[in-house]
């Protein structure tokens, strides 16, 4: 009965527009077109320009409203998104391997994506880590000014953030003004792919970091004294302490830290947005999101945005799996 | 001073909105706009703004939004800035009304070729035309010797130059941003190369010796411009411009007025227009000719309709031309054009064609904004890009029903 | 003895010196890291165009530009304003407690503390909008003319409060502000209910079904967004048909023809994105409020169940008041999520009613002159402000909430 509200919800608004999303990638949505004789008149300067000729319009219905057809298609949009016959064609003799394989976007996305959440998830953590234990090991009286300015990086709202980091670097910014100096060389940061990604993973890590202290930090607090005492008495020395006693307390935490952390960083967006780095790195959020957009005139590839969120879902249920397998263990022994 | 303004400013909220002054009548109906950000518009919803109860949102990235906006029931907004290419969408969706009875009732300041008509009846209201045209630093050109260029591989040689002579930091700014930019540049020099981008059964022709050539100059140009051009959109450049770090560039000339804008630039009176180069000696200017107007909402009360119509009007009336006469090349009447207008008018009479705007354009154009980057990143031949942008295109053209 | 031990205790959980200077050294290089983006951006947004866009990060400090075009701080200003600060900061240390209680009506404490803190926020504002510009100014003059006392008065920083005047007043910004407090409130109000109730059920229920139930959750959370908002916003813009049927249908129709003439359209709502950003964020508000109540034995419902207390009695006369802690940080997570959220609200809400995020982008993209790109900054400091204040306010809430057990499994 409690939870009934809160089922409600999330059937309404997560599951059902999930459910109707899947039925989309196997269908076509299409407005019917037909060929015309169009009669057009456009402003030149001063001159209007006329012209007379054939085109493919939608054909529209006595209302006004365009007429569409839908037609189920199987699995013609996952073919279009993950192109078999060029993934082959690049691992036969002759193709050029992962090069033509990360020449599709998907895989592209999938590669960025991949290497974002995985690089960053181990930095984030250790980090952390290490921030919470140098925080911990404080006087009192400076803890709590600390902990303020670390939890700044993690509540700016993630768009500003991004900026806030793109605005040092971009063209001659004050950063990339210092880098230079130091560097000796004409490093423009957005001119190439690699220092893009390195910005975006750079910021992520900025992002994302002081949660993982914050929660870490907590989980100190709750350290039994007795264990460390005992374990001082037994002669252990500090790493082994570490080691022996904080570790283990702390695991349950990595292992939400880490659960959290990948399902948000497979999600990578706002730092495309933010960096602009589309020409360069894109990732699969951002692939379903492209594909959703309209182009100049209008069109939107519904179909093929549905298949690749499809697409992206399996990806963070495949990366999911182990760390909700360890906790269920886990769960189920402890009980 | 600064202090005592501040404190006006903050008292001036608390007054009641001044009288509308330069408004012919009183509107009483909310209206809404949702329009383009570039100056010409911000003097549009200015003119509009004065007739009272009018709410104008100035966003360049309106063309992802007005679609699914106009086809709401009512729609969210009354006016709306179209472009020959972003009235596409609102004429294949019927959300926009015939406008020939308003502009019956309000409509009598109108010139004829401000009309847009499909068939005959007229779908919206032209108020300037736009085009990329060769915006350059008349004194370092001058300076150096360099005669203005008529051709790209004039403008290659200008550049080449101009780096040699280091006065500024890079010879050439473009608009390269992945998407519309990217993909504006390379429709203007294919274009410019004779090229066409379907069959007449729209099937892809992307792939052709015009998009080689396309692609081969668009390389050679991006050594001359700053290391960071892929992320370059209209402002990036004219910012360049006018903080004295580009020389030539070939760009809207709708952002012309801002580089002679003492206030931010530091270039004042350096600057002159000229026709898009040739891609071709002795062919068409490379670039296209684009217009920008409003349209109405179909899903609104007839009363609305009537009301946000008159609103537009006062918008596209000769206070807007007066009040920002350099903005932009108006089509409004009362407008004397200047030396800022220079480039389009010798781009259109040097043969530039219109921008080409149907359904089938705006997948070929969306094919090519995502594509032609993996060219100059280096990730991909010139072959292979083209390929792959065909290719593309075919998957969009049979997922959107316009090839079988 | 037991003192020996105790020393030897203090002794070894002392760090050697080599570690204290590692571990100091860490510790500010990181302070430094997380506030240098901020603290930069938020100068930048106090400077002219030309000062705030320079390469060289001097003239970003000091400003020249922005000082000739005729306002600057000068020594004495800085130092007025410092101690104006420090003044403010220390304030309700001293008083806050006596105020506090000389303010509540008839002896109810927390009505006195709210009445305090508005009064402090009062107070604060007059200080710093009109005593201290005042103040400085007359001092300024005052001691211009007195020999080498007078060089102190000189302006050596340049500011301009330009960009913010034109972000709030030219472009009314705090119409932004209002759509953001509403939706933040109000998913932070919704979602906390919600999602008590359905932790409280969760935690106690036990079971296959409850497993399964947070397993779902969990796939729910890892969701990206675009995949459900690709769901909503043509369900939002045709609500007006979709929904007709709702009000036509007999019975249910008068009912609802009380709140209002005919169905609604769903895009443009304030109250439709607040239960959509509410569902978005249930999976981790039920997933933390569960871990909270599995913290409380059951014992202590069941012996309020024994004295008379229904179910849902037992749970807001004896879980609740224990529960605090972990409902406010909760609520925090569930406050960020909807005050920095860019996704959903900027395709689900018009102009009308946009939040001040998306907002932001609005200047970024008509960005067509280099002032517009210093309004987008003020404008972005302006966002991070209250979300300053708040972490001021509850850092504590937060570390004790979680360590009191939210993130225990």
């Amino acid at each position: 009965m409690f939870v009934a509200p809160s089922m409600v919800l999330m059937l309404l608004f997560i599951a059902l527009p999930l459910g109707s999303v899947f039925v989309q990638s196997f269908h076509a949505t299409q407005p019917v077109y037909e060929v015309v004789q169009e009669q057009a008149c456009t402003p030149g300067f001063l001159a209007t320009n006329c012209v007379t000729e054939t085109r493919s319009r939608p054909r529209r219905d006595a209302a006004g409203v365009p007429v569409t057809t839908t037609a189920f298609i199987g699995l013609d949009a996952y073919r279009a998104l993950l192109q078999p016959e060029a993934v082959a064609r690049a691992f036969n003799v002759g193709g050029d391997g992962v090069a033509g394989l990360l020449s599709i976007d998907f895989y592209a996305a999938l590669r960025f994506t991949l290497t974002f959440t995985l690089v960053t998830l181990p930095l984030v953590i250790g980090l952390g880590l290490l921030l919470a234990l140098a925080i911990d090991s404080l006087a009192a009286r400076y803890r709590g000014p600390l902990i303020f300015v670390s939890l700044l990086p993690f509540i700016i709202t993630p768009v500003i953030g991004a900026l806030s980091i793109r605005w040092l670097f971009v063209g001659d910014g004050v950063l990339t003004g210092v880098i230079r100096a130091i560097t000796g060389s004409r490093l423009s940061m957005f001119a190439q792919g690699w220092t893009i990604e390195l910005l975006m993973l750079t910021y992520r890590v900025w992002h994302a970091t002081p949660f993982a202290f914050v929660v870490f930090y907590a989980g100190l607090q709750t350290v039994e004294r007795d264990t460390l005492e005992a374990a001082i008495v037994d002669g252990a020395s500090r790493l082994q302490r570490l080691r022996c006693v904080v570790i283990p307390h702390l695991v349950p935490l990595i292992t939400f830290v880490a659960l959290i952390h990948l399902m948000d960083s497979y999600r990578v967006f706002e730092e495309i947005i933010g960096f602009s780095s589309q020409a360069y790195r894109i990732s699969l959020q951002y692939l379903t999101y492209s594909l959703l957009n309209p182009d100049q005139t209008g069109n939107r590839a519904i179909t093929r945005a549905s298949a690749s969120s499809m697409l992206t879902m399996i990806g963070i249920v495949v990366l999911l799996v182990p760390v909700v397998v360890r906790t269920w263990r886990a769960q189920r022994g402890g009980r | 001073m600064r202090r005592l303004k501040f404190a006006a400013v903050a008292l001036g909220l608390c007054l009641p909105a001044a009288a509308h002054a330069a408004c012919d009548f009183q509107n009483t109906v909310p209206v809404k706009s949702l329009t383009a950000a570039f100056e010409a518009w911000k003097a549009v919803t200015a003119s509009m703004a004065e007739c009272g109860n009018v709410r104008s949102e100035l966003d360049q990235e309106f063309r992802t939004k007005q679609p699914a906006a106009f086809a709401a029931n009512p729609a969210l907004y009354d006016i709306g800035g179209v472009s020959n290419g972003t009235v596409v969408p609102l004429l294949n969706a019927g959300t926009i009304r015939p406008l020939d009875a308003l502009i019956g009732k309000y409509g009598q300041q109108l010139q004829p070729n401000q009309l847009i008509k499909i068939d005959g009846a007229t779908m919206a209201v032209a108020m300037d035309v736009n085009a990329q045209n060769f915006i350059y630093r008349s004194d370092i050109l001058q300076e150096l010797g360099i005669a203005v260029p008529t051709t790209w591989d004039d403008v290659l040689a200008a550049a080449e130059k101009i780096k040699a002579s280091g006065r500024v930091a890079y010879p050439l700014g473009a608009t390269m941003k992945p998407g519309f930019d990217l993909s504006l540049e390379f429709v203007n020099l294919f274009l410019g190369y004779g090229g066409s981008f379907t069959r007449p059964d729209n099937t892809p022709s992307i792939a052709s010796d015009a998009g080689l050539k396309t692609l081969a100059m668009l390389k050679k140009l991006s050594a001359y411009m700053d290391p960071e051009y892929l992320v370059s959109e209209s402002t990036f450049v004219q910012k360049q411009f006018q903080q004295g770090k580009i020389a030539m560039s070939n760009l809207w000339a709708s952002r012309a007025a801002a580089l002679d804008d003492p206030k931010e630039s530091q270039v004042v009176g350096k600057i002159a227009m000229a026709a898009a180069p040739q891609a071709i000696r002795g062919g068409k200017s490379a670039t296209t000719l684009w217009w920008d107007g409003i349209v109405i909402a179909k899903n609104i009360p007839d009363a609305q309709a009537d009301a946000a119509f008159r609103v537009a009007m006062q918008g596209l009336g000769p206070q807007t031309v007066k009040a920002a006469p350099g903005a932009v090349v108006w089509l409004i009447k009362g407008y004397a054009p200047g030396k800022l207008a220079e480039g389009v008018i010798a781009s259109a009479n040097g043969g530039a064609p219109a921008y080409p705007s149907n359904a089938v354009m705006g997948l070929v154009s969306a094919v090519i904004g995502d594509g032609v980057a993996d060219y100059l990143t280096g990730r991909k031949t010139a072959e292979k890009t083209l390929a792959d942008i065909d290719a593309a295109y075919l998957v969009k053209a049979r997922e959107q029903g316009l090839l079988k | 003895m037991a003192r020996a031990r105790g020393a030897s205790l203090a002794a070894a959980r002392r760090q050697p010196p080599a570690l204290r200077l590692l571990v100091g050294i860490g510790v500010a290089l990181w302070a430094v890291v997380a506030t240098f983006p901020l603290a930069w951006t938020a100068l930048m947004s106090f400077r002219v165009p030309v000062d705030a866009l320079s390469s060289r990060p001097l003239d970003v400090l000091l400003g020249p530009a922005s000082r000739a075009a005729g306002a600057g701080l000068s020594a004495i200003d800085m130092l007025a304003g410092v101690a104006a600060m420090v003044a403010l900061a220390l304030l309700p240390g001293w008083l806050g407690a006596r105020a506090a209680s000389r303010l509540a009506p008839a002896g109810l404490v927390r009505i006195g503390w709210i009445l305090a803190v508005l009064t402090y926020a009062l107070l604060a504002g007059a200080v710093l909008l009109v005593a201290l510009p005042a103040a400085a100014a007359a001092l300024d003059r005052l001691l211009a003319p007195v020999w080498l006392l007078g060089h102190l008065a000189e302006p050596i920083v340049g500011i301009t409060l330009e960009h913010y005047r034109a972000v709030w007043i030219e472009h009314a910004f705090y119409r932004n502000f209002e759509n953001s407090i509403l939706i933040t409130l109000g998913t932070v109000a919704v979602s906390l209910t919600v999602g008590t109730l359905a932790g409280y059920g969760l935690a106690r229920a036990g079971g296959k079904l409850s497993f399964w139930l947070l397993i779902a959750a969990l796939v729910f959370r890892a969701l990206p967004h675009s995949v459900l908002v690709t769901g909503y916003v043509p369900f939002f813009l045709a609500s007006r048909d979709l929904l007709a049927p709702f009000w036509s249908a007999p019975g249910l129709g008068a009912f609802l023809h009380m709140f209002s003439a005919g169905p609604p359209t769903l895009y443009g709502q304030p109250l439709a994105v607040v239960v959509v950003l509410v569902s978005i964020n249930q999976p981790f508000t039920i997933w933390m409020m569960r871990s909270f109540f599995d913290n409380i034995p059951r014992e202590l419902d069941e012996a309020a169940q024994v004295d008379g207390c229904s179910h849902f009695g037992a749970f807001w006369r004896v879980i609740m008041p224990v529960m605090w802690p972990g409902v406010v940080t909760t609520g925090l997570f569930a406050f960020l999520l909807a005050y920095n959220d860019y996704l959903v609200t900027s395709l689900l809400l018009d102009a009308q009613s946009q939040t001040m995020v998306p907002a932001i982008t609005q200047f970024l993209n008509r960005d067509t002159r280099a002032s517009d790109q210093i309004e987008a900054i003020a404008a972005a400091v302006s966002i991070t402000a209250p979300l300053f204040l708040l972490v001021m306010a509850f850092q504590r809430q937060i570390v004790s909430g979680l360590t009191q057990g939210a993130v225990k499994g």
